[in-house]
């Protein structure tokens, strides 16, 4: 990493990338390729009721696709190295390791509550719907990661947060559901609001919509400190919104309460790494803080935020009577987490802060994701929504809550998945770049964790179910997802190091 | 060509540990659903694991040794790694040997112990059995104390499950909770001990240029008068040889708990509550073994430090005294050898400290045949008498069960030292050790020779006591009068460790050595004179001459002289214990003399009240920190949680009034915050100045 010299050296644009456009953002295209046919499916066949199984059968096979394409991108070495970022459009979109990284966990993400809503979603109509706007939101995650410039990330994020108003609010005949909705979707207003804002005051500030452009006008300096340290945080502002980060954080507990299981899932893992991500790009590539922090130190607003979001979600998922409502406010505490890695940028260390957040975000893309739809299983059961509805289950569904449990104490950082090593990794991070403090808050939330998530195995294992306790079926597609979300949260905890380089380098690579 | 097979004698060398796990894996799942309840998928594991252990012995003794890196866990750039990884070199291809051969053994004796006998629970006993050889074979081969550490422990909770095997009764489940408590307390040291030895080197490797016995070695001859930090270690502020004797001492607290050494050995004659199989096999041969063999693994490290060795010496003289006196009095058989297993490894304990690592070793093995023999008689014995083990309710059994009596016979005059059985050669020679180099300028050993010596004499008596009352005379009661028949498994055992018992001496025959000047007959010598540098008796001579100070000595100049004497006085001693036992013992109808030892005996009987005071300290103590830390817990820890909980209901209450569901103040409160971030940042930044 050149750290240090006042002008950036100028990105060797690549004229002629070494694969085709269409192959670079072949992820991208086939999630978005996949849509279009379950339009087309729901033209020819609009009776939702019969065509459930081609309709989650074609959405799964498009996520997967796209997620073999990223892996087999990844391994490829596509955009990756140093330098080695293929830009497209006139620099609009970047394909790069870290945009192929995130893309692994939203197609991951996406493939699992997809094959999990084929049981959820049995006997309800707009099946198709649910699909599409599903798929155009996994569209939308995977351009933020790819987005080069702030009128991309803008239109991206978009993209990806229209569907998922409408998905929370899908059921359509529950007050909660559609309440929940539209929350989500005003808060959701007001922070676009300011987010464009921010960019144009940035655009005001540099003249410039493009990251790398924005980085090199700001490495000369400017005059206008003020306008662009507001703008700079009002963009962290959007960013806030879409990780659930303190104070943007008040949709996320109505909404994945309100919105169906798997929709929680999808927003809590993907959604929430989707704003990481382009989060990530954005600060590191334009405010690159080397160039920027002197005088609008976002470090600080971050190092706020990850204090307060860690904290605050903590706090609050313990007082929660529902497991949903906990998992929720858990979800915020998790952003806390993540947070840290760009708090600590500017340190020396960058790609170990970043690659540890990016770790953490793929493990939590799979045990969050599993625990909700553990979640959307006790929907689907209709056990009820508190702790004490929970008592007994393992009783009754032993893998399913085996499962559950792996997850729970993964969530916590306890060596029985891979969220031990991925916290870890962040520790290690926010130690080695001498943020004890935040250090200290992670070790004392990930304590009070455990009280709230142990709470939950407790009751699954140890508590006597009630009488009236009975579940019926075995719902093969949410069993697969929950179980398959289980095997890879298990196998992240000794595997870690097959993703752990992969991150590190292509968060690396971003600080040329 | 001789290349690749050695080559991949070792590739193959993980198998050894893997068998077992395989048939714990088996026996845990299937056991219910096989014939033998999964014996003979153990049988089949650890028959395997043997001949895969002499195949790699064959190919240590042709001269290669291994030393890889096998699975990384962790891998952390500048400051240290953790894995796992195989050391394969003549000690440990010995062990590999032993542990597996016993382990065979064990297995075999539990079709006839524990199927014939319609016991329940199998598939749990055989799964326990098979995860403990797992665990021993890779403690074995482990190439780094961390390894070890982790398979150790793994050792130690396989205890606790056969032990408690019998968990509906009262005292097996109390048993196993004393010997897993018991061995845990040594084993904190031991834990602080690798973090520490991590800290200072940066590595636990045992063997090669980087190891930390190396590094230490390197550190303590290149300091001279420095002091403090060495060689670019990191010593905490103690002088490096200070330093190396506080680590020596925090792992060697595993060593004493596992080990069974004085003070922490109250666990082991609780533990004969676990089926006796069991007990040959964990509280015998290997498990009790785990902590001697920890020390001779890292033998070049605990060379560098003359109190350790000291302590280790002293400690070994005085547990072999102390534990061979409470032998002598007890009534139940398994009770007898349970302590005459820790006087035992008090031997080896004194061996080592006494530098004298060949005679250590040799103990170890010749040690592991002889008690795994004695133990499975009297497992024979138990279940010709149905199950009983008091010894004053046995007699004559010799002309009922003539195999196991000539096979206990024979393990007991190799635990007594009777020339030619085992026992004799490699307990003359741990005495040997210690009386040349007391004589040669480290007096203090000669303490542990004395204790030693001693301990031959109550060795002597308290076996014959054994033998006598429960082979000898009349039969005392009518299930003596009647036994039970025993099956083939039970007796091929006993006749293989019975030849081994009598014969095993004969590798290192080190007197016959001497007074002949054949050096060559010292076979187990040469063996461990070879394999990786640092690792050899050789090198380990070096440095307790150079860093300890031993010298061999010799009585009026003359080696021979010495050799001879110190062999007659130890055969001598041994035939005098044993003499006086026939003479109390011998007659048809044994009167219990031990009564006649009044006080004394109600002493022994109560093992030195070791167990009241650990008990008392245990109380005093341990209530009053428990009651500490409870209080702790309570007020601070709990306190904190219960506070941050109450602060989080409080503030809980607080988010849910803020959370208050009316979007219009979310977008307020959203609003707010937002400028509380801009103006922070922006006084950060001096925007308003």
């Amino acid at each position: 990493m050149a750290v240090g010299s006042s002008v950036l050296p100028t990105p060797v644009l690549q004229t002629a990338p070494p694969v085709g456009d269409w192959v670079a953002l072949a992820p991208v295209l086939l999630l978005g390729l996949t849509a279009l046919v379950l339009f087309v499916i729901d033209s020819i066949d609009p009776d939702d009721a019969s065509g459930g199984g081609a309709l989650a059968g074609t959405a799964a096979v498009g996520t997967l696709l796209a997620l073999v394409a990223a892996i087999a991108l990844l391994v490829a070495g596509i955009g990756q190295g140093q330098g080695g970022a293929l830009r497209l459009y006139g620099d609009q979109l970047v394909v790069d390791g870290m945009a192929l990284f995130f893309t692994v966990i939203f197609t991951s993400v996406a493939t699992l509550v997809i094959v999990a809503s084929y049981d959820y979603l049995r006997d309800r109509v707009y099946q198709a719907e649910y699909y599409v706007l599903m798929l155009l939101a996994t569209t939308g995650m995977a351009l933020m990661a790819s987005a080069g410039s702030l009128a991309t990330v803008f239109i991206s994020l978009e993209l990806a947060s229209l569907p998922s108003y409408a998905l929370v609010a899908f059921l359509k005949d529950n007050r909660g559901s559609v309440e929940a909705g539209i929350k989500y979707f005003l808060i959701g207003a007001l922070s676009s609001a300011i987010f464009a804002y921010g960019i144009s005051l940035v655009y005001g500030a540099t003249g410039q919509l493009g990251l790398e452009a924005i980085a090199r006008s700001l490495s000369g300096g400017t005059q206008l400190v003020g306008i662009l340290g507001v703008g700079v945080l009002m963009v962290a502002g959007g960013f806030a919104f879409k990780t659930a980060s303190v104070p943007f954080h008040f949709w996320a507990p109505e909404a994945y309460e309100g919105a169906p299981a798997p929709v929680s899932a999808f927003l809590s893992s993907a959604s929430k790494a989707a704003g990481f991500a382009v989060a990530i790009r954005v600060f590191a590539v334009a405010f690159s803080p080397q160039a920027v922090v002197a005088s609008v130190d976002w470090t600080l607003a971050f190092w706020l935020l990850a204090a307060v979001t860690m904290t605050l979600g903590n706090f609050a998922a313990a007082t929660q009577d529902k497991v949903k409502r906990m998992l929720a406010y858990s979800s915020v505490g998790h952003a806390g987490y993540v947070l840290i890695g760009l708090a600590a940028l500017n340190s020396g260390q960058n790609g170990l802060v970043l690659g540890a957040s990016m770790i953490h975000l793929l493990v939590y893309g799979f045990m969050n994701t599993g625990a909700f739809l553990f979640i959307a299983l006790a929907e689907y059961w209709e056990v009820g929504r508190t702790f004490e509805d929970y008592n007994g289950l393992g009783t009754q569904a032993p893998i399913a809550c085996v499962a559950m449990s792996v997850f729970m104490f993964s969530l916590a950082g306890l060596p029985i998945g891979g969220g031990f090593m991925s916290k870890y990794f962040i520790l290690v991070g926010a130690v080695g770049t001498g943020h004890f403090l935040l250090a200290a808050l992670l070790l004392i939330n990930s304590a009070l964790s455990l009280y709230y998530y142990s709470r939950v195995v407790r009751s699954l294992w140890f508590e006597e179910p009630a009488d009236s306790l009975d579940i019926e079926g075995y719902p093969f597609g949410l069993y697969g997802a929950v179980v398959g979300a289980a095997v890879v949260t298990f196998l992240l905890l000794p595997g870690i190091f097959l993703v752990s380089d992969a991150a590190i380098s292509a968060a690396s690579a971003l600080f040329v | 060509m001789v290349a690749t097979i050695t080559a991949f004698a070792f590739e193959v060398a993980p198998a050894i540990a893997i068998l077992p796990l395989a048939s714990f894996v088996i026996a845990l799942f299937a056991g219910k659903y096989l014939p033998k309840r999964g014996a003979l998928a153990g049988i089949a594991a650890t028959g395997g694991s043997l001949l895969l252990s002499l195949w790699v012995a064959l190919t240590v003794a042709g001269g290669a040794t291994y030393n890889e890196e096998i699975y990384s866990l962790v891998t952390t750039p500048n400051t240290f790694d953790l894995h796992f990884g195989l050391l394969l070199d003549p000690l440990s291809a010995l062990m590999l040997v032993i542990v597996s051969l016993v382990s065979f053994l064990v297995h075999l004796f539990s079709l006839g112990y524990m199927n014939d006998e319609g016991e329940a629970g199998l598939p749990r006993y055989y799964a326990g059995l098979g995860l403990f050889s797992f665990s021993m074979l890779a403690f074995v081969f482990a190439d780094n104390l961390f390894m070890s550490f982790v398979f150790f422990e793994l050792v130690g909770l396989c205890s606790w499950l056969l032990i408690g095997h019998w968990y509906r009764e009262d005292a097996p489940p109390s048993a196993a909770k004393k010997a897993f408590l018991v061995t845990r307390f040594g084993d904190y040291f031991f834990l602080v001990g690798v973090v520490a030895i991590f800290a200072t080197f940066g590595t636990t490797v045992f063997a090669g240029p980087e190891s930390f016995p190396t590094l230490a070695e390197e550190a303590l001859a290149g300091s001279g008068g420095a002091g403090g930090g060495a060689g670019g270690l990191s010593t905490f502020g103690f002088g490096p040889g200070a330093w190396f004797t506080i680590l020596g001492f925090l792992v060697l607290g595993g060593v004493i708990g596992k080990s069974a050494q004085f003070p922490l050995h109250t666990w082991l004659p609780d533990a004969m509550e676990g089926p006796t199989p069991v007990s040959a096999l964990i509280h015998a041969a290997t498990m009790v073994a785990a902590g001697v063999y920890l020390v001779a693994r890292m033998y070049g490290f605990y060379a560098l430090s003359p109190t350790t060795l000291a302590v280790i010496a002293f400690v070994g003289g005085f547990t072999a005294l102390f534990a061979a006196s409470m032998a002598v009095v007890k009534r139940d058989i398994k009770q007898v050898l349970a302590y005459s297993t820790i006087s035992q490894y008090g031997y080896m304990m004194l061996g080592l400290g006494a530098g004298g690592y060949v005679a250590a070793v040799f103990h170890l093995m010749t040690h592991a045949f002889f008690k795994a023999l004695l133990f499975l008689g009297a497992g024979a014995v138990i279940i010709a008498m149905h199950h009983r083990q008091d010894m004053w309710e046995m007699g004559g059994l010799k002309e009922r069960l003539p195999i196991p009596y000539y096979a206990f016979l024979s393990g007991s005059l190799a635990l007594a030292g009777i020339f030619p059985f085992a026992g004799f050669w490699s307990k003359d020679e741990i005495l040997f050790e210690a009386l040349v180099h007391g004589i040669g300028g480290s007096p203090l050993l000669l303490g542990g020779y004395l204790m030693g010596l001693t301990a031959v004499v109550f060795t002597g008596f308290y076996t014959f006591r054994m033998v006598l009352l429960t082979f000898h005379g009349e039969p005392r009661t009518h299930t003596a009068r009647n036994p039970h028949d025993l099956g083939w498994s039970v007796k091929t055992p006993l006749a293989v460790l019975g030849i081994l018992a009598a014969t095993a001496g004969f590798v290192n025959m080190v007197p016959v050595g001497t007074i002949l000047g054949l050096e060559r007959i010292e076979l187990l010598h040469g063996w461990l004179d070879h394999g990786i540098s640092g690792l050899t008796v050789e090198h380990y001579g070096e440095l307790t001459h150079d860093f300890a100070g031993y010298t061999t000595g010799a009585l009026a100049g003359s080696e021979v002289l010495t050799v001879l004497l110190s062999a007659g006085i130890s055969l001598a001693l041994a035939l005098a214990g044993a003499g006086l036992a026939w003479m109390l013992y011998s007659g048809p109808n044994p009167e219990a003399h031990t009564e006649r030892l009044g006080d004394v005996r109600t002493l022994l009987m109560n093992n030195y009240y070791q167990d009241e005071y650990q008990v008392w300290i245990a109380e005093t103590f341990g209530t009053g920190v428990a009651r500490l830390s409870d209080r702790f817990d309570q007020s601070i820890v709990d306190g904190a949680v219960n506070g941050v909980s109450e602060v989080s209901l409080l503030s809980g209450d607080r988010i849910r009034r803020i959370q208050t569901g009316i979007v219009s103040n979310y977008a307020t409160l959203l609003t707010l915050g937002l400028v509380v971030l801009l103006l922070t940042v922006g006084l950060a930044g001096g925007w308003f100045l």
